[in-house]
């Protein structure tokens, strides 16, 4: 009987391996390599060559800069925002339509909203500078200095995703057991007691799960890098995805150092995500 | 009689099966500011030539390269024409058919009128040539050129003005220490009184932009007697970025110099480091700026501005400050992996002869790559101006690498000038020192 079964996830399984596991392991593989089309040569294996020069790569230094600012900054940005209006939103009237309006950033697709925010941020046309000009504020250049087109980029960042925290703790808020609170406050506790010690506790689970999406998709930022600033001005916002991009892509498929570029990334990437998961006791929690 | 009508769609409907059957289809990639001419082009090639249909298929200038070396370093044959950037020559050439090779075997294809002598000689070599490979034919021929409000310029009371503060005539600046004045005298913060709020827009953003932009102020030193002296003749595939030797030229004096005048100008600019393309042809179009160094391909937008009528009275283009323009501009080639070579080498001859060269510079302003075209008195009544400026800008122009490596040495120095202009990083030989370094290191120098 388990043979039948297993005959029988065969072939999703070969699915599976062939469309991850084959090209995850090619990249790694290719990462030893010195292969560009562009150079219309064979791959010549070079050992840890590629990785040696990612050590001395300025630009690939610098990437690093700006994602560990995403990641520090919109992230813990986008998990309170979503959180605090998950709750607020709850039973409040027009509580459906908000619900849906919320939704339209998360659904726009990257490339769309890069166009609008870019129009947005027009140093002399743009509607942002123009509302600001109406605070007194002057015009300020947001593609053009380092602090603003940083800001920038974290703000649609936040703006994109902020929603998708708050779909799954809304989600989460509705499946709450609503007489432990009602409980609670009959036993008079305030309405913040019953959110530090009863609905926080049990939403902890999905907030740790959305905490780690969003960690991995801020490592992961290349659309919105590439319509609106292309990583500048200098190297202010230039992501590291968006570098592994530009290799592996634009500069004419350098395939053996894009590789070496995405295995490094990978790696921090699961660093990451397991150190998380041990810091946050996520095998406990979610039961693992 | 019904019967008669049958058989008759019948023989209708058989013909328009084989015809299309029996048609070639030739599949042609584009980048996108080349795709409304082609598509033009296509349809009277197709009247005159019923046995071929060509599909014209735009593709943005940051996805056709790459998506052109995939597929012709796969062999697949995806596109059988494209369009190719002059910077991208070193890297396709393999993949691409010989022309001269091609005409030699078919010479029954040759058009006799074609007249291959007739293409601007720097414009024959750079859209047509890798080393001694013929690899397209020139399609669209193009240099940066100065754009300036001509009304402004004319204006008898800026005139005296500019004449009592700066002791000389206010004319269209020949060198960017010339740019530099003009450019303060039409800003605003500066002087009040000027008719426009910037004096010149600058595109110097983080991408390919900057890259053609700095060599618009480095070329006039490079291409100085002194800068031949010191660094050699220009080679046209190494580019004025290179000596004569293929090492950088620009961590050097010079090139600190070319970077400070752009510095000097930013202070002129509405916001010179976040804007592109875009953002300097809206400048220009509403009036905010009296200069500009652009593409001809703007002047398409500009005829169409409210502010900017009657046009010919109002805005007129020049040779770039410093006369060493950066060039730009597309070949048209053949993929050697295509199964359609004949049909498609009869069309690329059609699309860059002097007809299709003409049409495309009046519907499209996609600049001229033949002589006669320049020449041409329908031409010149349409543009006066290409008398003395075009010709000129070509001939005079700086060109960036056309080597496989062009691209990652683009983004190398664009990233550190972009640091420069933005001034986390000082403006000096060392600091250029470290660019030169990686890229003699990727050449293996």
């Amino acid at each position: 009987m388990q043979r039948v079964g297993f005959l029988m996830i065969l072939p999703l399984l070969g699915v599976l391996l062939g469309l991850t596991m084959y090209p995850f392991g090619y990249m790694v593989y290719m990462s030893f390599f010195r292969y560009s089309l562009a150079s219309w040569e064979k791959p010549q294996f070079i050992g840890f060559s590629n990785y040696r020069d990612i050590l001395r790569d300025r630009t690939a230094i610098s990437s690093i800069d700006f994602t560990v600012l995403l990641l520090a900054v919109a992230v813990p940005l986008e998990i309170l925002l979503g959180m605090a209006i998950a709750f607020l939103l709850r039973d409040t009237f027009g509580e459906r339509v908000f619900r849906s309006a919320l939704l339209i950033p998360m659904m726009v697709p990257a490339v769309v909203a890069g166009i609008a925010w870019k129009m947005l941020y027009n140093f002399e046309f743009g509607p942002v500078n123009y509302f600001l000009s109406l605070l007194g504020i002057p015009k300020i250049s947001w593609l053009g200095t380092q602090f603003f087109s940083r800001l920038g980029v974290i703000l649609i960042d936040v703006w994109q995703w902020t929603p998708f925290v708050f779909l799954v703790l809304y989600a989460g808020l509705q499946s709450l057991p609503r007489d432990i609170v009602e409980a609670s406050f009959v036993d008079g506790a305030s309405g913040f007691s019953a959110f530090r010690y009863i609905e926080f506790p049990l939403l902890r689970p999905l907030l740790f799960v959305v905490l780690i999406i969003r960690v991995i998709d801020a490592l992961k930022i290349f659309d919105i890098v590439y319509m609106v600033t292309f990583g500048g001005p200098g190297s202010s916002t230039h992501s590291y995805s968006f570098y592994i991009y530009k290799v592996g892509v634009s500069f004419g498929w350098d395939i053996g150092y894009a590789s070496a570029l995405s295995v490094l990334l990978l790696l921090a990437v699961s660093l990451l995500v397991n150190l998380l998961i041990r810091m946050l006791r996520l095998r406990e929690t979610l039961e693992l | 009689m019904r019967r008669g009508i049958v058989a008759g769609l019948a023989v209708v409907l058989v013909f328009l099966f084989v015809s299309v059957a029996c048609a070639v289809n030739l599949v042609v990639w584009s980048s996108p500011d080349n795709a409304d001419a082609l598509h033009e082009l296509a349809q009277n090639f197709m009247q005159k030539n019923p046995d071929v249909q060509i599909e014209i298929t735009p593709l943005s200038w940051e996805v056709l390269y790459p998506r052109i070396l995939q597929d012709l370093t796969s062999g697949a044959g995806s596109f059988d024409v494209t369009t190719w950037d002059l910077m991208t020559a070193g890297a396709i050439a393999p993949g691409m058919l010989d022309l001269e090779a091609f005409a030699k075997e078919h010479p029954e294809l040759v058009d006799p009128n074609f007249d291959d002598e007739d293409f601007i000689p720097t414009a024959k070599y750079v859209y047509g040539y890798w080393k001694d490979k013929r690899i397209g034919y020139p399609f669209y021929g193009a240099a940066m050129f100065f754009f300036y409000r001509k009304d402004l310029f004319s204006d008898p009371a800026l005139q005296a003005k500019f004449k009592a503060e700066y002791g000389r005539d206010l004319a269209v600046p020949k060198t960017w220490e010339e740019a530099k004045e003009v450019a303060k005298f039409f800003t605003k913060k500066f002087n009040p009184d000027s008719p426009t709020e910037y004096g010149i827009a600058l595109m110097l953003p983080r991408t390919h932009t900057l890259f053609y932009m700095y060599l618009n102020f480095f070329g006039p030193y490079r291409r100085s007697p002194e800068g031949i002296a010191k660094f050699g003749k220009v080679d046209l595939d190494w580019g004025d970025y290179f000596t004569a030797d293929g090492l950088p030229a620009f961590n050097s004096e010079e090139g600190v110099r070319a970077l400070q005048d752009m510095i000097d100008l930013m202070q002129y600019a509405p916001d010179p480091l976040g804007s592109d393309y875009g953002e300097t042809l809206e400048a220009f179009g509403k009036g905010m700026v009296a200069m500009v160094p652009q593409w001809t391909a703007c002047l398409a937008s500009w005829k169409e501005s409210p502010l900017l009528q009657p046009f010919e009275e109002k805005v007129g283009v020049a040779v770039m400050p410093g006369g060493a323009p950066v060039s730009g501009g597309w070949g048209l080639g053949i993929n050697a992996a295509s199964k359609n070579k004949e049909a498609a080498f009869r069309f690329i001859q059609y699309a860059t002869s002097k007809e299709g060269d003409k049409i495309q510079w009046l519907k499209y302003r996609i600049g001229p790559t033949r002589k006669s075209v320049v020449e041409d008195p329908e031409v010149l009544a349409d543009s006066p101006w290409l008398k003395e400026a075009y010709i000129a800008s070509l001939d005079g122009a700086s060109h960036r690498p056309r080597i496989p490596e062009e691209p990652r040495l683009e983004d190398i120095l664009v990233g550190m000038l972009s640091e420069i202009l933005l001034g986390q990083q000082p403006n000096s030989i060392e600091t250029l020192n470290l660019v030169a370094d990686e890229w003699k290191k990727i050449l293996g120098k």
